[in-house]
C-alpha cells in the first residue's frame, strides 16, 4: 500500500496522473470512435448487415453534387461570417474601450445577451422573424420601403442572410469580449507616446491597435473557421428541419447527419465525416504554419 | 510581460480620448447597435404576451398590438393552467432543473479536471508530453459532429444512454479549457512548485493548495464558457437522452416544435425564460470574465 | 375542446396508473410516438386491455418525442441493436428507413390475422417488406375534398357539380372573379398529397416497382408532367396559391385555412381532426366530397400519410407487445376510439357501416362539417389507391420536397425540364 502511494506521489509518476483524465477521455471518446469511423467508411452498413465495399463510399462522395453543394454552403457561410465577425467586433471593442466612452459596461452587457441564448431559442426567434407572413418582422421591414413581402426562408440569399444575421447576432458580443481582453493587455504607454507624437485616432488604431491585436485576431479567426465549418444546428433550427428548400441551408455536418441518422447510411456518413476531418485539419494546419498560433475547440 | 502581472496589476483604461463630437457620435452609434441587438429579444418578449398561435399566424414582429396581450401564456408556464383555464401539466421545470443540474455539475467537474490536466502539462516535463499535447490540439481541431455516430455506439456500450453522465463524460476533460488553463499557468513562476515542496507539500497538494486558489480569474471566465456550452448544448444530449423526464431544456424546447400537440405557448414563454438564469450569472460574473480572459486567453 | 378531452384522458391515465400500481406483475412496455394524441390514446387502450386481460397486465410507458428526433433515434437504435423502445409509431414516409437491411422488427402477420380480412389491404402493404407485415396501421387516410361552401356559394358555385379538374378550375375562375382575395386551392411545396392523387388517378406512380427488390424512379413521365403542369398553370393563373408553410398540415398552413380564403382543401381524411382542433373559425363552413378527377370514372381517392406501429426485436415480451398493439389499433373498441377521439377513418372498413358510430350527431367531427365524412368515404371506398413506399421513397421525397416542387410552383420553371433534372438527380442519389 505504502509502496503504491510512494510511486503515485513520486515526481516521475505524478505528471502522468495529472494528464490521465485527458488520456482516458481521448482514448475512449475520441481515438476509438475515430478508428471506428475510419473502418465504417470502407463499409456498407445496414441493420443486421455489414459488408466491405472498399473505396465505394469515397468515390460516391466525389461525384455527389449535393455534397458539393453542402461543402460550398459551409465554406461560403464560413467566409462570410469570418469577414463580418472579425473586423466589426474588433472595431466595436476598440471604440467602446476608449476612456471617453460613457456607459460602456451597460453596452457590453447588452451585446452579450444574445451569446447567452441557446441555438434553439435563437433559431426560433429568427425563424419567426423571417417567417413568410406579411406581418412578420422582416416582411414588415420590406413594407416600410414599399416592397412586397417575400418568402425569406425559401430563397437563396434571403435565407443566407437569416443564417448570417443569426450568427452575427449571437457572436458579435462574444468576439468583442475576446478583443476587449486583447485591448486590455496593450500597454497604455504606447498611446501616451502616440499622443505626444500627435497621432490621430485612426492612426492610433492602425499603428498600435491593429498590430498588437494580431494574436487575438488569429485566435478569433481560428474559432470562427471551426464554427463556420461545423455549422449545423443553426440551419436545422432556422429551417425547422434538415431539408431546406433547394438545400440552401444544407451544410457538411447537415449532410453527414442526413446520411448517418436520417437515411441510416452510416458507412457513407463516416466517409463524409472523415472528409470534413481532413478538411478541418488541413485548414488548421495551414493556419498553424502561417501564424504559429492555435485555436480552441468549442464545447458541445 | 507575464500574464500574472496582467491579472494582478489593474491597468488603467487606454489613453484614448475623443473630441466631444466624436463622443456623441460614439454614444449614438453604440445606442443604435444596442437597439439592433435588442430587436430580436424584444420581438420574442412581445411574442410571449401574444401567445404561440399568434406567433405562427404572423411570425414575430415589433408591433405591440396591446389588444392581444395576455398573461395567460406565462401563467401556463408557471402553473400548468392553459389559456382555456384547464390544467395540462407540462415538464418545463423538470427540464429546467435537469439543465441546471447538468450545467452546474459539468462546469464544476470540467473546470476542476481540466485545470488538473493543464497543470500536469504546464508544470512538468515528462516522456510523451509533446505527443499527448498534440492529441489535445488534434481534438481541438476536429468537430465533434464527425464522431457522433461511433460515440453514440460507444456511449451505448458503456451503458451511458439516457443518462446524465452520458451527456457529460465525453466533455469533462474539455480540451479548450485545458488549453486555456495551460496558457494561464504558463504565466506563473515555476518557483511556486519548489517553494511548495520545501513547505512539505506533495505533488498533488501543491496543485490543490497553491495553484488552484490562484486560478480564480481564469476559472471564472472559463466557467462562463463551459457553463454556456453545457446549458445550451443540443446535438449530443438529443442523441443520448430518451426519456422525457431526463431531457435538458434545449431538447425539451425542441420537442415543443412538433406540430402534433398544443405546445407553442409553452415554447415561446419557455424560450424567453430559458435565457434568464445564465443572464443573471453573467451579470454577476461579468467583471471577472474580461479579467480572466485577459490573463489567459490569447497572447502574442 | 381538445383540451377538455386531453384533461379527461389525463384523468383516465391517472386512474389507470393507480390500477397499474395495484396490479401485481404487470409487464412494463415502452412506446415512442411523435404525436401527443397518440400517447393519450395508447394509455386509454392500455387501461382497456388490462380490464380485458387480467392475467396479462401491461404497464405502458408512452414517450412523446419530436418527429425528426424520434425517428432518427429509433433508426439509430435499430442500427446499433440497443436502446430501442418496445414499440414505436413510425410515420409512413420514414417506414422504408426502418425496413433497411434485415428489419429488426417483429413480423406481425400472425398477430393481425383475425382482422386482416376487413382491413384495407394497401394499408398493410405500405408497412411491409415482401409478405411480412411490420406495422399496425392507424387509419386509411382516404383523400377527400373539403369545400368551403360559404365562399363558393357567394361566387355562385355549387361544389356538388364539380367532377373533373377542369370543372374545378372553372369554378376557381368564377370564384376569383367574384372574390379576388380567395383561392380555389393550394400548391404544395413540402409534400405530395395532391400530386400523388393526380398520379394514381392516371394509373401512374413515381417509381417502377415491377421488381420489388430494385425499385426505379420514374419521374419524367407524361402522367407526372400532366399533373404538375396543371398545378403550375393554376398557380400562374392565381387559382391556387403556394401554400404557406409548404402544405396545409403545418402551423402556417392551418392559420391560412383559418383565414377563410381557401375554397378547397384536398387532403387525407385525417385532416378533419386538424380542422376541428386548430381551425376553429371555419366550423360549419366546410363540406366533404370526393376529390375531382381528370375524367369521370377514374379513382377519386388515395390513402395518404399514416403511422405504422412496430414492435422491436429487442422487446423482452414480443407476444404481449404485439397482442397489445394489435388490440389497441385494430379491435372494434380501438377502431371506435380512433374515430371518436382522433377523428381518423379506421382501417377496419367494417366499422364504416356502423351508422350509430359514424353518424353520431354528438360527435365533434360530425358537428363541425356540413356533410358526413363517411358518406363520402363509403362512396369512394373501392377507389382508394395507394403509392407504395419503398427503399427509394425517402430519397425521392427529399428531392421533391426540397427542390422539385419549389422549382415548379415558386420559381415557375419549365416542368418538362425540371422533371428530367429530377430524374437524373434522384438516379444519382440512390444507393
Amino acid at each position: 500500500m505504502q509502496k503504491v502511494k510512494r510511486i503515485l506521489y513520486s515526481q516521475k509518476i505524478a505528471p502522468y496522473v495529472f494528464v490521465l483524465p485527458f488520456v482516458l477521455t481521448f482514448l475512449v471518446f475520441f481515438l476509438y470512435p475515430l478508428t471506428t469511423t475510419i473502418k465504417m467508411s470502407f463499409q456498407d452498413i445496414l441493420p443486421g448487415q455489414e459488408q466491405w465495399v472498399g473505396l465505394k463510399n469515397y468515390q460516391r462522395l466525389l461525384t455527389d453534387k449535393v455534397f458539393g453543394q453542402a461543402v460550398f454552403n459551409s465554406l461560403r457561410y464560413m467566409v462570410i461570417t469570418c469577414a463580418l465577425l472579425i473586423p466589426f467586433p474588433m472595431l466595436f471593442a476598440y471604440m467602446i474601450s476608449s476612456r471617453s466612452m460613457k456607459f460602456a459596461g451597460a453596452f457590453k452587457s447588452i451585446y452579450f445577451v444574445p451569446v447567452l441564448s441557446s441555438v434553439v431559442v435563437a433559431g426560433l426567434i429568427f425563424r419567426m422573424m423571417f417567417a413568410e407572413q406579411p406581418d412578420a418582422m422582416m416582411n414588415s421591414l420590406l413594407a416600410l420601403f414599399g416592397q412586397p413581402a417575400i418568402w425569406w426562408l425559401k430563397l437563396e440569399y434571403p435565407s443566407l442572410l437569416a443564417l448570417v444575421l443569426l450568427c452575427c447576432w449571437r457572436w458579435t458580443g462574444m468576439n468583442m469580449l475576446y478583443y476587449l481582453a486583447g485591448i486590455k493587455s496593450i500597454p497604455t504607454e504606447l498611446y501616451e507616446a502616440a499622443d505626444i507624437d500627435g497621432a490621430s485616432a485612426v492612426q492610433k488604431f492602425t499603428k498600435i491597435g491593429w498590430p498588437l491585436l494580431k494574436p487575438t485576431t488569429i485566435y478569433v479567426l481560428t474559432i470562427s473557421i471551426y464554427a463556420g465549418l461545423a455549422m449545423f444546428t443553426e440551419s436545422y433550427m432556422v429551417f425547422g428541419n434538415n431539408a431546406s428548400p433547394h438545400n440552401y441551408g444544407l451544410t457538411i455536418v447537415g449532410y453527414l447527419y442526413r446520411y448517418g441518422f436520417e437515411k441510416l447510411r452510416m458507412g457513407y456518413a463516416s466517409a463524409v465525416g472523415l472528409a470534413l476531418l481532413v478538411g478541418a485539419l488541413a485548414l488548421n494546419l495551414v493556419q498553424l504554419r502561417l501564424t504559429g498560433t492555435i485555436g480552441k475547440r468549442g464545447d458541445k | 510581460m507575464t500574464t500574472l502581472e496582467t491579472k494582478t496589476s489593474r491597468m488603467p483604461k487606454s489613453k484614448r480620448d475623443y473630441s466631444p463630437a466624436a463622443r456623441i457620435f460614439l454614444l449614438l452609434f453604440f445606442t443604435a447597435l444596442a437597439i439592433l441587438v435588442m430587436i430580436p429579444l424584444i420581438a420574442m418578449v412581445l411574442g410571449t404576451f401574444k401567445g404561440g398561435a399568434e406567433m405562427w399566424r404572423s411570425g414575430l414582429n415589433l408591433k405591440p398590438e396591446f389588444q392581444m396581450w395576455s398573461l395567460d401564456y406565462w401563467r401556463y408556464l408557471f402553473t400548468g393552467i392553459t389559456v382555456d383555464g384547464e390544467l395540462l401539466p407540462h415538464k418545463y421545470f423538470t427540464w429546467f432543473g435537469n439543465s441546471l443540474m447538468i450545467t452546474v455539475i459539468q462546469t464544476v467537474l470540467s473546470l476542476f479536471i481540466s485545470a488538473f490536466v493543464a497543470y500536469g502539462f504546464e508544470m512538468y516535463h515528462f516522456k510523451g508530453k509533446n505527443a499527448i499535447f498534440l492529441c489535445v490540439l488534434m481534438e481541438m481541431m476536429i468537430p465533434f459532429e464527425i464522431l457522433m455516430l461511433p460515440m453514440y455506439v460507444q456511449a451505448n456500450a458503456m451503458g451511458l444512454l439516457d443518462n446524465m453522465w452520458g451527456i457529460m463524460l465525453p466533455f469533462l476533460a474539455s480540451v479548450s479549457a485545458i488549453f486555456f488553463f495551460k496558457q494561464y499557468l504558463s504565466g506563473l513562476p515555476k518557483d511556486l512548485l519548489d517553494a511548495g515542496r520545501v513547505d512539505g507539500c506533495n505533488e498533488y497538494s501543491i496543485f490543490f493548495r497553491i495553484i488552484l486558489p490562484i486560478m480564480g480569474p481564469a476559472m471564472s471566465s472559463m466557467a462562463v464558457l463551459v457553463g454556456m456550452g453545457a446549458w445550451n448544448s443540443l446535438l449530443w444530449p438529443m442523441l443520448v437522452l430518451t426519456s422525457m423526464d431526463k431531457y435538458t431544456l434545449p431538447i425539451g424546447l425542441n420537442t415543443l416544435f412538433t406540430p402534433y400537440g398544443n405546445n407553442y405557448d409553452l415554447l415561446i414563454c419557455g424560450s424567453c425564460f430559458a435565457i434568464l438564469p445564465i443572464l443573471l450569472i453573467y451579470i454577476f460574473a461579468q467583471k471577472f470574465i474580461v479579467e480572466g480572459m485577459t490573463a489567459g486567453a490569447v497572447k502574442g | 375542446m381538445k383540451r377538455t378531452l386531453s384533461l379527461l384522458i389525463a384523468l383516465v391515465m391517472v386512474l389507470g396508473m393507480c390500477s397499474f400500481a395495484s396490479a401485481e406483475g404487470a409487464t412494463k412496455l415502452t412506446l415512442w410516438t411523435f404525436i401527443d394524441q397518440h400517447a393519450t390514446f395508447y394509455n386509454t387502450m392500455a387501461e382497456e386491455w388490462n380490464k380485458a386481460n387480467p392475467d396479462r397486465q401491461v404497464e405502458l410507458e408512452a414517450t412523446v418525442l419530436g418527429y425528426d428526433d424520434m425517428h432518427n433515434k429509433f433508426k439509430i437504435a435499430l442500427q446499433s441493436g440497443v436502446g430501442a423502445p418496445d414499440m414505436c409509431d413510425v410515420e409512413l414516409g420514414q417506414f422504408p428507413n426502418v425496413l433497411l437491411g434485415e428489419p429488426q422488427l417483429v413480423v406481425l402477420n400472425d398477430y393481425m390475422a383475425p382482422y386482416i380480412d376487413t382491413i384495407v389491404p394497401s394499408r398493410l402493404s405500405i408497412y411491409s417488406k415482401g409478405d411480412n407485415h411490420y406495422g399496425v396501421p392507424t387509419h386509411v387516410g382516404a383523400t377527400v375534398a373539403f369545400y368551403n361552401v360559404e365562399l363558393l356559394e357567394a361566387a355562385g358555385v355549387d361544389y356538388k357539380t364539380i367532377v373533373t379538374w377542369d370543372d374545378w378550375a372553372e369554378a376557381g375562375r368564377k370564384l376569383k372573379a367574384a372574390n379576388p382575395e380567395a383561392y380555389m386551392g393550394n400548391a404544395e411545396t413540402t409534400t405530395s398529397w395532391q400530386t400523388n392523387l393526380m398520379l394514381t388517378q392516371q394509373g401512374a406512380d413515381v417509381q417502377d416497382n415491377s421488381n420489388p427488390d430494385d425499385p426505379k424512379p420514374t419521374v419524367n413521365t407524361p402522367e407526372l408532367l400532366k399533373a404538375v403542369t396543371m398545378q403550375q398553370e393554376w398557380v400562374k393563373e392565381g387559382l391556387s396559391m403556394v401554400c404557406p408553410g409548404g402544405q396545409v398540415d403545418t402551423e402556417q398552413g392551418k392559420a391560412w385555412v383559418n383565414t377563410g380564403v381557401c375554397a378547397t382543401v384536398i387532403m387525407p381524411e385525417w385532416y378533419m381532426s386538424r380542422f376541428v382542433d386548430e381551425i376553429p373559425d371555419m366550423a360549419g363552413k366546410y363540406a366533404i366530397a370526393p376529390a375531382p378527377v381528370f375524367e369521370a370514372g377514374q379513382p377519386r381517392s388515395i390513402g395518404g400519410g399514416g403511422t405504422g406501429t412496430v414492435v422491436s426485436l429487442t422487446c423482452p415480451d414480443k407476444d404481449l407487445a404485439a397482442d397489445f398493439i394489435v388490440y389497441a389499433k385494430l379491435s372494434e373498441f380501438g377502431e371506435q376510439m380512433i374515430w371518436n377521439v382522433m377523428g381518423f377513418d379506421p382501417v377496419n372498413t367494417a366499422v364504416w357501416d356502423d351508422q350509430e358510430l359514424t353518424h353520431n350527431p354528438e360527435n365533434k367531427f360530425n358537428k363541425y362539417f356540413l356533410t358526413n365524412v363517411f358518406d363520402t368515404l363509403n362512396e369512394v371506398k373501392d377507389e382508394i389507391m395507394y403509392i407504395p413506399s419503398t427503399s427509394i421513397s425517402p430519397t425521392m421525397n427529399t428531392y421533391f420536397n426540397t427542390t422539385l416542387w419549389n422549382n415548379l410552383y415558386i420559381d415557375l420553371l419549365d416542368p418538362a425540364e425540371e422533371l428530367q433534372l429530377a430524374q437524373d438527380a434522384i438516379e444519382a442519389d440512390i444507393f
